[in-house]
This record gives C-alpha cells, sequence and structure tokens, in this order.
C-alpha cells in the first residue's frame, strides 16, 4: 500500500494504491492525521487504485471524516470501484459520505 | 487448518482459501473471490482480536470445502463466544458514525448462507462459487 499526496488550491488529494484493510489501516490512518493536521478546506481521497477495503479500512474512514468535520472540512471520496462502492451501500456508509465519480 | 493468534493470520487463511478455489473451480467471478476473501478475512479478524482476546496461545481452526456449487468454511476460535442477536445493527442511524461493529452485518450481508454455533465462537458461512 502507498499514499501519494498532492495540493490542488485548496484542496489535498490523496491517491491510494493498494489494499485498504486491518493490515494498512495503521499506516493509512498516520497519514490521514498528518494530512488533517494541515486544515485543508477540501480532502479527495482518490480511490482509482484500491482494490480491496474491509471494515477496518471503512472505520478508518470513518474516523477521518470524523476528524475533518471538527474544524469545518469537507471530505469527498473519489472513483470507487463497484465493487468498493457497492460495501458503502449495503453499510450505508453512503449516506454519510460524499461519493463522486470524479475528483472534480 | 489451525491457525495462531495473531493478525497476520487473517492474510494467511484467506490466501489459502482463495488458492483452493482457485485450483477447484476455473471459472469463478472477480467479485464472489472478493466476498469470500474479504468474509474470511472478517471472521478471522473477529476470532483473533474479539474471540481470542489476542491471546498468542490459544488456536483459531478452520475448515473448507466445495461441494457442488458452494463453499463451505468454518473458523472456530478458543473464546467464550457471543450472543449473534444481541448486536447492534451498524445501519442504524444512530450507528453509523461508530468506527466499528460492521464486520458480521458485512459478512452477513455478501455470504448465502452465515450461522454461529450456540455458544458462539464458531461461524459457518456459504457461497456459491458463481
Amino acid at each position: 500500500m502507498h499514499i501519494k499526496t498532492e495540493d490542488k488550491n485548496d484542496v489535498k488529494i490523496c491517491y491510494i494504491n493498494g489494499e485498504v484493510d486491518i493490515n494498512t489501516a495503521p499506516q493509512i490512518k498516520k497519514i490521514f492525521d498528518k494530512v488533517i493536521a494541515e486544515k485543508k478546506p477540501k480532502i479527495v481521497v482518490n480511490f482509482k487504485d484500491v482494490s480491496y477495503i474491509d471494515s477496518s479500512g471503512l472505520a478508518t474512514l470513518v474516523e477521518m471524516l470524523k476528524n475533518i468535520r471538527t474544524y469545518g472540512g469537507k471530505l469527498k471520496l473519489a472513483n470507487l470501484s463497484s465493487k468498493i462502492k457497492s460495501l458503502f451501500e449495503i453499510t450505508k456508509l453512503d449516506k454519510l459520505f460524499d461519493i463522486s465519480a470524479d475528483e472534480n | 487448518m489451525q491457525l495462531t493468534t495473531d493478525i497476520k493470520s487473517v492474510r494467511t487463511a484467506s490466501a489459502e482459501i482463495i488458492k483452493y478455489i482457485r485450483k477447484e473451480k476455473k471459472a469463478i467471478s472477480k467479485d464472489t473471490l472478493f466476498d469470500i476473501k474479504l468474509c474470511v478475512e472478517e471472521a478471522i479478524r473477529n476470532a483473533v482480536v474479539h474471540g481470542n482476546e489476542n491471546k498468542a496461545d490459544l488456536p483459531i481452526e478452520i475448515s473448507f470445502s466445495i461441494k457442488g456449487d458452494k463453499i463451505k468454511i468454518t473458523i472456530c476460535d478458543s473464546g467464550k463466544g457471543f450472543v449473534f442477536g444481541d448486536l447492534p445493527d451498524p445501519t442504524d442511524g444512530k450507528n453509523l458514525y461508530k468506527e466499528s461493529g460492521r464486520g458480521i452485518y458485512i459478512m452477513h450481508r455478501l455470504m448465502d448462507k452465515l450461522e454461529y454455533n450456540e455458544k458462539g465462537n464458531c461461524v459457518t458461512m456459504e457461497k456459491r462459487l458463481i
């Protein structure tokens, strides 16, 4: 698993490559915490190269969303595969997250 | 197959089961493999963390077999078990922001059949291999 971050004006984009699961969640959380500390008004997590997510990965994203909202920031999840998107739907997390087909 | 109570066992178990399925069934969808990998990993994680409470000396037993077009997987930990019906619904509005409690719900939704024994320390899941 690898995360690349990029700044586009006021937006921070996080590109995750690999699996988001119990093994990688601690590393992802560490990077997300650093990103959140910058208090950018908008953060986008790009899932284009994410092949797998488990409940630990979903938990990490819920925690990230809560932390971003504490300073009034917004989080968007972009480019989810249909399989990963379906997990957000069955857990009803699609109601919490702004899920979009692209970064814009 | 016996596993140690270690979070590394999560990947060991799912890799072993996926390897077995691929050997037995040549034509199987990526989505079905995704679901099986996810449900096995959720179950092993629960066995390590909640069942055996990370006690390294306690074993986790896994058995799996394919009959016809179905795979049946049983995972047992050495813990005291739990009552399946007592689990809160993670999709309930008041639980949506909770960071835990989705694993069994996901297993229940993705598998064709999911059952716990009376004690609550063994889970058996079935899925059609399509």
